[in-house]
């Protein structure tokens, strides 16, 4: 209903001052044709009715009305596709005619039908301009003047005064009207502008913010590593689809979930299941570590993000990167077969030239002198040593291969002491070195361990230390810290200790001190590698500290359990 | 009388030395290059006195020569049985069914101060 009065009524013009005048005078035209519609069918039936035939004035006043009909949707037409200025003009002055031939000079001059004249003057302010209301009390006043004087009465003064006045109201009205328009127009205009150049903001961040979304998206999804994003609850919160090929699962399986259910998918091995417990519930800062997922082998890294605006550095979540790493574990593994078994055979033929040269010295087929006595322990020293690099090399390749592994049993500390000087007092003697040792006397007298590597740990320690000092002792302390529930093996020399720039390397395989230079030492550099991959095995620690020229320590840390 | 060794090793020269090291505390000595040899020769040969038994060794290994034979056939019940491997894993899983384990490299001297102690008294 409102869009059919708004088509009838409305003229679309850019200028909205002229659309609001237009539109008035519309309405006004429509008014009037429908007033003289209802008029001509008034005067009819109340003819038909009263049944009577038409007299001559009211076929006057019927052809008035219908000629009034036709002439105001004339103007409507001008109006609508023309000029409202014009339309309006004409309207004004049409009216002004009407009014002057609706009464007698007298009572319009100077009687009842003056005040009609007020009408086109308080409409023309609103719809031909603020100022045309001067204009038709102007005209209003020349035609009461002029019937005035043509049927000789005097011209009404307050007539005409009072006609000027009510143009003046409505010019001020009308002016004021149409000034608050056009203010309203103007702030709407404004808050127009606000609007569209707040939108414009918002879509250019939105777009930028889609673009970075995207760009970041594109980098997680072409990158061949898997990627999970847990919040700090570990349910994963976004993941991209490497991942998917990676485990070769559904995404639906893995985002929006807790890690917790991953980690007990059967594809998971025991041992790799257990390290990733071991990541959730420990939070320990950036780890690295693999799994086993069915026949692969995954790199898993993980770093926690925090958020260092907050006080305390709040855990957000934690990013881990899952890596295809079968093919680098297969060469590895084979490489450290490979290592095994060269070490292996490697080890028969010098047990063979041990065992011929123990023939000799224990002088199994007829007497020796000394200096061939002398000459086969040589051989056997030799052979020993290179026994012990071979040995040596073999633990690493183990170990590297994941196949060493800790057994446990109960271990007497004094007796591992015992055989630390059974096995190394005559070497360290060889050098004018003396071994000492001592055992907190807290420390139970027999606590869980895995007996032959404690061994290995305290051997390639002392070893170590002898071979790095040229005089003075080594000292062996078990130790207990029953608080911490941990016991543990001290190891310090006398030696000529490790420069600060070495000691975060010193644990590395393959690595001695002075790389490069001079190799006064034997060995390969592994032992103190394997202790420390041992140490780790035992869920210990190992430290090391030093002063050059005044020797070091090693400081190894282990859990302390008891037998039952 | 001499009291029977038998040798299980493959790599002959250790097989030397252990015989050399056997003969040296008065044991008669007989040497099983591999598995197959030594099944067989266990199979229809007198039992020894005492085995030395290698774990590695071509076609049968030394552990299935141990729990097939050695532990099933009751006339190897008074046989010492010493087992020799490089792998003290080995050696350990291995202990409770054997007399002794001895861990390579095996000197000369430590396998002939032991046999000496194992040897009956005369």
């Amino acid at each position: 209903m409102n869009r059919f009065w708004d088509t009838i009524l409305n003229v679309s013009v850019p200028d909205p001052d002229d659309a609001r005048r237009r539109r008035l005078l519309n309405i006004i035209l429509v008014g009037n044709i429908a007033g003289a519609v209802v008029g001509f069918l008034a005067i009819g039936i109340s003819n038909i009715l009263a049944n009577q035939l038409a007299n001559f004035e009211t076929v006057v006043l019927a052809g008035g009305a219908f000629v009034a009909a036709l002439g105001c949707y004339g103007i409507y037409q001008i109006n609508r596709r023309l000029s409202g200025r014009w339309a309006s003009l004409l309207y004004l002055l049409l009216l002004t005619l009407v009014f002057t031939s609706m009464d007698t000079p007298a009572q319009l001059s100077n009687g009842r039908s003056i005040f009609l004249f007020t009408i086109p003057i308080a409409i023309s302010s609103l719809i031909l301009l603020p100022e045309a209301s001067f204009l038709f009390a102007l005209l209003g006043s020349g035609i009461i003047a002029g019937l005035a004087l043509s049927i000789q009465q005097p011209v009404n003064i307050f007539a005409i005064i009072g006609f000027f006045l009510l143009a003046l109201v409505s010019w001020l009205s009308a002016r004021s009207l149409e000034s608050a328009l056009h203010e309203l127009r103007v702030i709407n205009a404004n808050l127009d502008q606000v609007v569209y150049q707040r939108t414009q903001a918002l879509a250019e961040s939105l777009a930028r913010e889609r673009l970075e979304a995207g760009r970041n998206q594109a980098i997680l999804n072409s990158i061949a590593d898997g990627v999970i994003v847990f919040d700090r609850n570990w349910n994963a919160i976004l993941v991209n689809p490497a991942i998917r090929s990676l485990l070769d699962l559904p995404v639906e399986l893995i985002v929006n979930r807790n890690f917790r259910e991953l980690i007990e998918h059967p594809k998971l091995s025991a041992r790799s299941r257990g390290l990733l417990y071991a990541m959730i519930e420990h939070d320990t800062q950036p780890l690295s570590f693999r799994i086993e997922w069915g026949n692969k082998t995954l790199s898993v890294s993980a770093a926690q993000v925090y958020d260092f605006r907050e006080e305390g550095n709040i855990n957000l979540g934690t990013v881990t990167v899952f890596r295809d790493f079968t093919r680098e574990a297969e060469v590895e593994r084979l490489k450290s077969s490979f290592v095994a078994i060269v070490s292996h055979e490697l080890r028969t033929p010098l047990n063979a030239i041990l065992g011929y040269a123990e023939m000799f010295r224990e002088e199994v087929y007829g007497p020796m002198n000394e200096k061939q006595v002398n000459m086969a322990n040589r051989i056997i020293s030799n052979t020993r040593r290179l026994l012990g690099l071979i040995n040596d090399l073999l633990d690493q390749a183990q170990m590297e291969a994941g196949k060493l592994t800790i057994h446990m049993g109960p271990v007497r500390p004094s007796e591992l002491l015992e055989q630390i000087h059974n096995l190394l007092d005559k070497t360290a003697a060889e050098k004018k070195l003396r071994i000492t040792s001592e055992m907190d006397d807290s420390l139970p007298e027999t606590i869980i361990g895995d007996g032959p590597r404690l061994e290995q740990i305290l051997v390639n320690l002392v070893t170590n230390a002898i071979k790095f000092t040229d005089q003075g002792e080594i000292r062996i302390r078990l130790f207990h810290l029953p608080e911490f529930r941990k016991w543990g093996i001290e190891v310090t020399d006398t030696g000529r200790g490790i420069p600060r720039s070495e000691l975060p390397h010193i644990f590395d395989s393959f690595r001695q001190v002075e790389e490069g230079t001079t190799r006064t030492h034997s060995g390969v550099g592994l032992g103190l590698a394997i202790v420390k991959q041992l140490v780790n095995l035992m869920n210990g620690e190992i430290k090391a500290a030093s002063e050059v020229g005044q020797g070091s320590v090693f400081t190894v840390t282990l859990p302390l359990v008891t037998p039952p | 009388m001499n009291e029977l060794a038998l040798i299980i090793e493959d790599d002959l020269d250790l097989a030397d030395i252990f015989a050399e090291a056997l003969r040296g505390v008065g044991f008669t000595v007989e040497h099983a290059s591999d598995g197959k040899k030594a099944q067989e020769r266990l199979l229809y040969g007198e039992p020894p006195y005492l085995i030395l038994l290698d774990m590695h060794l071509p076609h049968i290994s030394g552990g299935q020569i141990l729990t097939d034979i050695l532990k099933k056939d009751t006339r190897f019940e008074k046989t010492l049985i010493i087992i020799t491997t490089a792998d003290a894993r080995m050696g350990e899983a291995y202990s409770e069914m054997v007399d002794f384990v001895m861990i390579k490299p095996i000197s000369f001297v430590q396998l002939r101060d032991l046999t000496a102690r194992l040897k009956p008294p005369q």
